[in-house]
């Protein structure tokens, strides 16, 4: 135990491991950051095309959605990930941050797009009769009636999706990228730290205190939406 | 346009839900001033009737015709501004206060100002004793507050006429009542109403005409005297000796 404390100083207080560190922590924030944006905006035209009333012109585009989701959800993320560096992006020089931020991008996008399409379809039809009913156009029943119920249901589901991505993305390091998993192996391995465990627990730390704070402002969100889900008055 | 005070026409309507046939062929016709109640076994087809009107159900085939225009997916927009609907489960807008409820329609329709909307909402409001409710959500109503901020939010709109599907079978008695009053009082002022409903009395006492229903076809109609004292057919005898 002495051992452990004593690296553990040791680590916080060497400037080279902090920078490695926070170089890595950087890396997996940026790549998870980006990827979820991706993942968001395509995820939503998926669900949207996917959850749109069936037309001639749906056919297809609903097709390709469906397929889409399919494959991303069948195959394992590791093996996604090699084939955006092996196969589609084997660019020399091509930067691996951006082919990261893709892999993950469209991995997460299937995912969002069925917990959104889940929320769009859990709002009682009689919402939208309610609308209908009122003459309302498609447009304005979406954006006033569905949409702002829909995403009350999806904000938990999403906040989970964004702890899965945020941790998924340690096997950059599997295609030699510098993220915090790689940081904290990296330093292990060095000769002046001989020790995994240190730089392992720290890095797990930063992990969890990240995901706290994710989970601490989904919940915040979640409770804003859910205000006209009481019973009493303002 | 040929005949001015007919309001709605409706001729051979069908509907089916896949290999379902639910309505098998109707004909009738709505007159300004009348108040239509629409009886029949459960599984008649009374719901999807009234549905279709309004086209919450797109009709297999017939047609229907209001104020002399044909209803198509094109001007069904404009005609359900004409047709208020008051649903079974309320439908409130459950993300919107009662007075974004009672708001959004005209607002969004640019029929009125927002200052007006609100003004003419808070006076109907009054009108059923809910005005500390405005600014509340649904989900604080009981079910009789709901359905009665949901029969103004269609009067919102100042339509030609009001369909009721079952409004009072999801409330308790003394809900119903209340519901039932606010329908007799907009009655008395002149509204066009056609309503589907489970409450016998209320029907031979609002009625100008009742329609009886039976696996998709009106098989018996006439004024409530008519109907209720000197039914016509064994199927309406039948089911008069059950419900009365």
């Amino acid at each position: 135990m002495d051992n452990f404390f004593s690296k553990l100083v040791e680590l916080f207080s060497t400037q080279e491991y902090i920078d490695s560190l926070l170089h890595g922590f950087l890396l997996t924030i940026q790549v998870s950051y980006f990827a979820l944006l991706i993942g968001l905006v395509l995820g939503t035209v998926i669900a949207l095309v996917d959850t749109a009333r069936r037309s001639k012109w749906m056919v297809l585009p609903k097709f390709i959605c469906r397929v889409y989701v399919g494959i991303i959800r069948g195959t394992p993320m590791a093996l996604q990930l090699f084939i955006m560096f092996f196969v589609i992006f084997a660019i020399k020089g091509f930067p691996s941050i951006i082919t990261a931020i893709i892999a993950f991008g469209l991995n997460s996008a299937a995912y969002m797009a069925e917990v959104i399409r889940g929320g769009i379809l859990s709002v009682d039809k009689g919402q939208t009769e309610a609308g209908l009913a009122l003459g309302l156009s498609n447009l304005t029943i979406f954006m006033k009636i569905v949409a702002p119920q829909a995403i009350k249901n999806i904000i938990p589901a999403l906040g989970n999706e964004i702890i899965t991505v945020l941790k998924e993305t340690a096997i950059v390091s599997m295609v030699g990228m510098y993220d915090l998993n790689m940081a904290a192996k990296d330093i292990g391995s060095g000769q002046n730290m001989a020790s995994y465990i240190v730089p392992m627990f720290v890095a797990a730390l930063f992990y969890l205190a990240t995901i706290y704070l994710i989970t601490f402002i989904v919940k915040r969100i979640e409770k804003g939406l859910r205000r006209s889900d009481l019973r009493t008055e303002e | 346009m040929e005949n001015t005070n007919t309001d709605l026409k409706i001729r051979n309507l069908k509907k089916s839900f896949g290999k379902n046939k639910v309505l098998n062929g109707i004909n009738f016709e709505l007159t300004e001033g009348e108040r239509v109640v629409v009886l029949g076994p459960s599984g008649s087809g009374k719901s999807t009737f009234l549905r279709c009107i309004n086209w919450m159900e797109e009709p297999t085939s017939g047609e229907i015709i209001m104020d002399g225009e044909r209803v198509t997916a094109k001007n069904i927009r404009k005609i359900r501004r004409n047709l208020g609907m008051v649903f079974q489960h309320f439908n409130l807008i459950n993300n919107l206060t009662v007075m974004e409820n009672l708001t959004l329609a005209p607002v969004k329709l640019h029929l009125m100002s927002r200052v007006a909307a609100e003004k003419r909402a808070m006076e109907l409001l009054r009108h059923i004793g809910l005005p500390a409710k405005a600014g509340a959500y649904p989900a604080s109503l009981s079910g009789g507050q709901k359905q009665r901020v949901a029969i103004i939010r269609a009067m919102m709109l100042n339509p030609e006429a009001l369909l009721f599907d079952e409004p009072t079978s999801a409330l308790d008695p003394e809900s119903i009542g209340d519901v039932l009053s606010l329908i007799r009082e907009l009655a008395e002022r002149g509204m066009t109403i056609m309503i589907v409903t489970h409450e016998m009395s209320f029907a031979k006492e609002i009625a100008t005409r009742v329609v009886f229903l039976d696996k998709g076809k009106i098989i018996e109609e006439g004024t409530p005297e008519e109907f209720f004292n000197h039914p016509k057919t064994e199927r309406v005898k039948e089911f008069l000796k059950k419900v009365l």
